[in-house]
């Protein structure tokens, strides 16, 4: 007894394990989806703040930075004081005043990476630079700030203050703009060359350059905008910026002393070529500095329908953020163009999100393309320039007066006039990423219109990943298609000849062809591309007549056949035309071989390639979309094949009996009978023959050149989806943005097939079914 | 006319015409790569080619073909070897500047272990500025003699350096684990233990380093001189070089001997000059390792899916989405399980092993980077349709009256199963594990991102404990394809070696496929007669 009811246990527990294992195909395919999706998500994520702190701060602040791991942040404030403040404690770690100031103030400061140019009201420009060093005592590290004080240069002769101020520099070189508040655009620039003699030379320039604005100004625009200080905000910012002036002279005045225009922004590039001066009248000047003695006016660009307010860089110094005085915050940059004298015009590329009161200043991120803009009215937005997305929205209440960025971008500072520093931490990992720059025309830095782009990868540190997914989605789409176009009506017909007329001798052939679905893809591929595309680029003219000679020769073997009914009938029976065409088909190849260069001299005149160029305007790449869809149609044709030749022959018997009954020859039971009872067959046969051919990847990697290009051009290459994951994913840093996306790439393959096949494999079972019923 | 078409015969025709072209493909492919892959190592005829400006070109022909845009005018490509010498291994000659074309009874080609083959005269020995002439029978002694030398220096190399290193990875890793712990008496005096271990090791290191260094002094000793074709000497050392023999001397049986050593050695021996030169034997090696991996993984995944399909399952909602799922397993790209495995085996589940287990290792991985058992497990996943497939057919093949016979016995279910189903249907089990096995070694794309690397260091197997070496990156006969074909330095010389490993891993994959069709046809006959 004791033994039988063990026996049921195991009975009972054996039910259950084999139900479990055989589920687990199904655990096995839902993870497959989730895991590839939970490595997606996070690029559908928004950013977000992880943690707010502030700390006060003691006087006007002018500008400010932090260390790489935000832990030790700068002030410098108007009276020439830097302060050093632990993020950790809100301690002051360091005081350093910078020297040569002697009681007068700085208005305005330029941010260059380490760099800082301050100015000041007296026409003193100083460079200092404060750079952070680590040091590690055990598991903690500890990190000390320095200040170095590279030089000073008087701006002008006069004793005019400085409203503004725009500076960059290298090792050799350092050019600056600063606008005064007598209303003059003063150019200072030094540079150090080597002489003949191999000496140090080192020139110094300065030069008045206001005319090449005021002459233009005067001309086109009468009556001068009023300048900013009309909003209250702008005032109280203005005070802050001119500092000790403003507090000496009412605002009227200082708009009486300015001869005609004014100046309210400034930005040179890091190429130290072009300078841009934002005006209240909503103008952008683009001044052309390289020659440092002859500048000249390059163009002016109405940017705004208000003033312009504020101008700045992003990463990479290419495009220029323009913020005016009605909260507008618009991306510029130079595009191509014709119709200027020049080549290139400023363009208007991204538009964001609008602030409600005037833009006042403009922080670019140091590790994409991203950027802060801050109003008047204390709004902070967090934007994404490629993305044109506004990622995140602060406020502090007051007008902020500085912003920085932590050069991770993982953290941004602001001060405001109410004397506080904000410090936000930051989750924002693929600020890039949004629906539109993945299937979207985006347009990019460099390009002249916006297009789909994949290039992951660039030689410089400032270069800006371009993952548009449609130029692989396109190319899979043409690789797939070629492939049908060949492999379809070749597995099809093949199945319906050996299901119907295949002698029964002869139908060992089978898994000849079963065989040669287990053709490991890389030998294809390998044979494509180093094989089949040098051959066919040497004899493409044989492959083009090629088709035509094969059917010749089927037409030949027919009148052979019907017309030498002495020799044939001793041998042949229904059933192997397969073998008889054999002869044939190998004749028709070498004749179409031998007669390619005739071909190629009498009606493509000579020479293939050039013929394509002028004629059809085609360019022939060695590794293109043929060789592809021959090779995958390799794979793919028996995959048809056998699907579709299982459908046909079980048809059942009773239906082709009725239909021969009925006097159809088998041509026309075939045609009329077996194809449309087997056509759920056929049609899951093309589903899982087009699931094979969208996700192979060693062929398509093998044989075509990679170039992500979109053109249906049949004699050019293309990148897949599939091929692109097998090349960028070894190199993509777990967790990036390219990591993701190419799991993303995935996760879209994976989608595709599963459709395709889920439907493939219903439409199989409602046959199955239908034929048990027959 | 109108009748015949009418009747279709010519669209019968035409449907043939289709599967002749499969024929006809399959035919060639197979034909193209036997030829290609056969042929490498049968030595080739050296060839002096005289050229109208006097240029003398020494090689083996291989391949004439018509010179693009000129009507009538061939080229010669010729293999002129000496890499070292002339930079790259091919020329090109046309047809019309060639004055004379013999074939020199004593032109030798050395086969070196850098930098190619090398064709030429042999000159004599080397002493200091004199040559002495050398016999091919002393050159051969030499020649033995530098091969044991290799052999020595290759042993101390990889067998006892590789040792000491292997041993001194050992006890750092096991240095920092203790340092992980709170440093109590015990565990400073198992520090202080290893740290003379490692001590003692560096000293045995240091020794075996003289020792080498001695080896290698004595190995260039002995230099050779060979005089080329355009009559300037070379100097080779003895030791450089792996065979020496003069192709136009040889008769068709010592052909045939110095063919099947250099297929044997192919297939036996490690891969040279990045892969361009030497054997293949890591990449069989992975190749095998990896499938035997994976069908230990598989059969049983798949046999339970495919029993619980046929013999558990009616046909409800959940058998019909586990036959979706099976059906999507066999049609998702196998790059989206190599993404899979990647994302899941390899970050997921090895990063957290690494965690749990190899904490002293980090941030190096152990388990959380590519390897042979992440690389297999990814596969077994991607195979299991094949299993399941030929298990149903093999389970719906046994006869319901052998199962009813089982029941009326009084057996329950399972030991129906058991007992009576499958051992019937094994047949259809191991021919699907065999497909599956095929079907594994031919796949590439998802073990390029999983653990297939282009030079591993070490087998995954070794005599170090534990032997098997699941972490290990390894070699792969279709990534072998792949990389020496599209990613050498030197494709135009590595092409042949790809089309013998093309052939190598193509037999692999045939043999497997019809094993499984052998397996079925005759494991079913004999358990058919043994069930009666």
């Amino acid at each position: 007894m004791k033994s039988l009811k063990r026996r049921r246990y195991a009975d009972r527990a054996a039910h259950w394990v084999i139900t479990l294992g055989g589920t687990a195909t199904v655990l096995v395919i839902l993870a497959l989806f989730i895991f590839i999706f939970l490595e997606v998500y996070p690029l559908l994520q928004d950013a977000r703040i992880t943690k707010e702190t502030t700390h006060s701060v003691h006087g006007k602040v002018i500008s400010m930075g932090v260390d790489d791991h935000q832990e030790v942040a700068y002030i410098i404030y108007n009276n020439g004081v830097i302060e050093f403040i632990s993020l950790k404690s809100g301690a002051l770690l360091k005081k350093h005043h910078v020297s040569g100031l002697d009681g007068s103030v700085i208005t305005s400061a330029d941010k260059d990476h380490d760099r800082l140019v301050l100015a000041t009201n007296d026409g003193k420009v100083f460079t200092i630079s404060i750079s952070f060093s680590e040091s590690f005592a055990g598991d903690s590290r500890a990190v000390t700030p320095e200040v170095l004080e590279e030089k000073k240069v008087k701006a002008s002769k006069l004793k005019a203050g400085i409203l503004n101020v725009t500076s960059r520099g290298d090792d050799s070189t350092d050019v600056t703009a600063v606008y005064t508040n007598d209303g003059h655009l003063i150019l200072i620039a030094s540079e150090t060359g080597k002489t003949p003699l191999d000496n140090e030379e080192k020139k110094e320039f300065q030069k008045d350059i206001t005319g090449l604005f005021v002459a233009h100004s005067i001309n086109q625009n009468t009556a001068s905008v009023p300048y900013l200080l009309q909003t209250e905000g702008i005032e109280r910012r203005e005070k802050a910026k001119a500092g000790m002036q403003t507090a000496d002279n009412s605002s009227g005045d200082l708009t009486e002393q300015r001869t005609g225009t004014e100046i309210t922004s400034l930005a040179l590039d890091l190429f130290m070529e072009n300078l841009y001066i934002g005006t209240p009248s909503g103008d952008v000047f683009h001044i052309d500095v390289r020659d440092r003695e002859n500048p000249y006016l390059v163009e002016k660009v109405k940017v705004s329908e208000s003033a312009v307010t504020a101008l700045g860089f992003l990463l990479g110094d290419v495009s220029l953020v323009v913020g005016d005085a009605s909260g507008g915050v618009n991306v510029w940059m130079q595009v191509r163009d014709d119709r200027s004298s020049w080549g290139w015009a400023l363009k208007k590329v991204h538009i964001l999100r609008s602030h409600k009161a005037p833009v006042i200043a403009v922080a670019p991120s140091m590790r994409d393309k991203g950027f802060l803009t801050a109003a008047t009215d204390g709004t902070i937005y967090l934007n994404h320039a490629t993305s044109e997305q506004t990622l995140l929205r602060f406020k502090t209440g007051y007008t902020p007066v500085a912003l920085a960025f932590s050069p991770k971008a993982n953290g941004i500072f602001v001060a405001d006039t109410n004397n506080r520093l904000f410090q936000w931490r930051i989750f924002n990992p693929h600020p890039e990423i949004t629906v539109k720059t993945l299937f979207g025309r985006v347009w990019y830095e460099g390009y002249e219109k916006p297009e789909f782009v994949w290039q992951s990868t660039g030689g410089t540190d400032d270069f800006e990943p371009k993952l548009s997914l449609v130029p692989l989605i396109f190319g899979t789409i043409k690789g797939t298609l070629y492939t049908l176009v060949i492999a379809v009506p070749i597995g099809i017909f093949a199945a319906l000849y050996t299901s119907q007329f295949l002698h029964n001798s002869l139908k060992i052939i089978k898994p000849v062809i079963e065989i040669m679905a287990a053709l490991p893809s890389v030998i294809l591929g390998f044979l494509a591309g180093l094989w089949l595309a040098p051959l066919m680029e040497r004899m493409f003219p044989a492959i083009i007549i090629m088709p035509f000679f094969i059917t010749l020769s089927i037409g030949i073997a027919l009148v052979v056949w019907k017309y030498l009914p002495v020799i044939g009938k001793g041998w042949y029976r229904h059933g192997t035309e397969v073998l008889v065409l054999i002869p044939f088909i190998i004749g028709a190849i070498v004749v179409s071989i031998q007669l390619g260069g005739v071909f190629e001299t009498n009606i493509l005149r000579g020479d293939y390639r050039e013929w394509f160029s002028r004629v059809l305007g085609l360019k022939y790449d060695q590794r293109n979309a043929v060789v592809v869809g021959i090779a995958m149609g390799f794979a793919v044709i028996p995959l048809i094949f056998t699907i579709s030749e299982d459908a046909m022959s079980n048809v059942p018997k009773s239906l082709i009996s009725a239909s021969l009954a009925l006097g159809a020859t088998p041509w026309q039971t075939a045609v009329r009978v077996i194809l449309p009872t087997a056509s759920p067959g056929i049609f899951s046969a093309i589903m899982i023959g087009f699931g094979r051919a969208v996700g192979e990847t060693m062929i398509v990697l093998m044989a075509t050149g990679n170039t992500p290009i979109m053109e249906w051009n049949l004699f050019n290459g293309f990148r897949a989806l599939s091929a692109n994951i097998a090349v960028e994913i070894p190199e993509a840093p777990f967790g990036g943005t390219l990591y993701r996306v190419l799991f993303l790439a995935s996760l879209l393959l994976f989608v595709t097939t599963f459709i395709v096949n889920t439907l493939a494999e219903t439409v199989r079972r409602r046959m199955r079914l239908k034929y048990n019923k027959l | 006319m109108r009748e015949i078409f009418k009747k279709g015969n010519p669209y019968i025709w035409l449907t043939a015409s289709a599967l002749t072209v499969c024929l006809l493909m399959i035919c060639g492919v197979i034909v193209l790569i036997m030829m290609n892959g056969f042929g490498i190592f049968w030595p080739r005829k050296i060839v002096k080619i005289t050229l109208h400006n006097g240029t003398v070109a020494l090689g083996e022909i291989v391949k004439k073909e018509p010179i693009p845009y000129q009507k009538d005018s061939y080229r010669t490509k010729i293999k002129i070897g000496n890499r070292d010498v002339y930079g790259s291994d091919f020329t090109w000659i046309a047809n019309a500047d060639i004055v004379s074309l013999h074939f020199p009874i004593d032109a030798v080609v050395f086969e070196r272990r850098e930098w190619g083959n090398l064709y030429g005269f042999l000159k004599g020995f080397r002493q200091g500025e004199t040559i002495k002439p050398l016999q091919h029978d002393t050159l051969m002694i030499l020649l033995a003699e530098s091969r044991g030398l290799y052999k020595k220096i290759r042993y101390i190399e990889k067998k006892e350096i590789g040792n000491i290193n292997y041993l001194m990875e050992k006890y750092r890793l096991e240095l920092k684990r203790l340092m992980m712990f709170p440093p109590t008496e015990k565990i400073r005096k198992k520090t202080v233990a290893l740290n003379a271990k490692i001590d003692g090791l560096e000293k045995v290191y240091q020794e075996r380093e003289i020792l080498l260094n001695n080896l290698y002094k004595e190995a260039k000793e002995k230099e050779i001189v060979v005089l080329l074709a355009d009559g300037q000497d070379k100097i080779v050392p003895i030791f450089q070089i792996i065979r020496v023999y003069a192709p136009n001397k040889m008769g068709f049986f010592s052909k045939l001997v110095f063919y099947l050593t250099k297929f044997w050695e192919f297939i036996w021996s490690e891969p040279r000059e990045a892969n361009t030169e030497g054997g293949i034997f890591p990449a069989i090696f992975g190749t095998v390792m990896m499938v035997i991996i994976m069908s230990i993984a598989v059969v049983p995944l798949g046999v339970l899916t495919a029993v619980y399909l046929k013999e558990y399952a009616s046909d409800n909602m959940i058998a019909r989405i586990v036959r979706i799922s099976v059906s999507n397993l066999a049609g998702v790209p196998s790059i989206v399980f190599g993404i899979f495995g990647l994302g899941f085996f390899i970050y997921f589940v090895g990063g957290n092993v690494d965690k749990f287990f190899f904490p002293e290792a980090l941030p190096a991985p152990t388990f959380g980077t590519g390897g042979i058992l992440w690389a297999s497990l990814t596969l077994a996943l991607l195979t299991v349709p094949v299993v399941v497939v030929a298990t149903e057919e093999a389970l719906s093949s046994v006869p319901i009256s052998l199962r009813e016979g089982s029941y009326a016995l009084g057996a329950t279910k399972i030991e129906t199963l058991w007992r009576v189903v499958i051992p019937q249907a094994t047949p259809g089990i191991l021919t699907g594990m065999i497909l599956s096995m095929a079907r594994a070694s031919g796949e590439v794309a998802p073990l390029m991102i999983t653990g297939v690397v282009k030079l591993a260091p070490s087998l995954p197997i070794d005599s170090h404990f534990p032997y098997i070496h699941l972490e290990r990156k390894f070699m792969h006969l279709g990534f072998h394809i792949y990389d020496v074909g599209f990613q050498s330095p030197n494709v135009e010389a590595a092409i042949p070696m790809v089309y013998t490993t093309t052939l190598v891993l193509l037999i692999t994959v045939l043999t497997l496929n019809l094993a499984a069709i052998v397996v079925r046809n005759k494991l079913k006959k004999w358990y058919s007669t043994r069930a009666i």
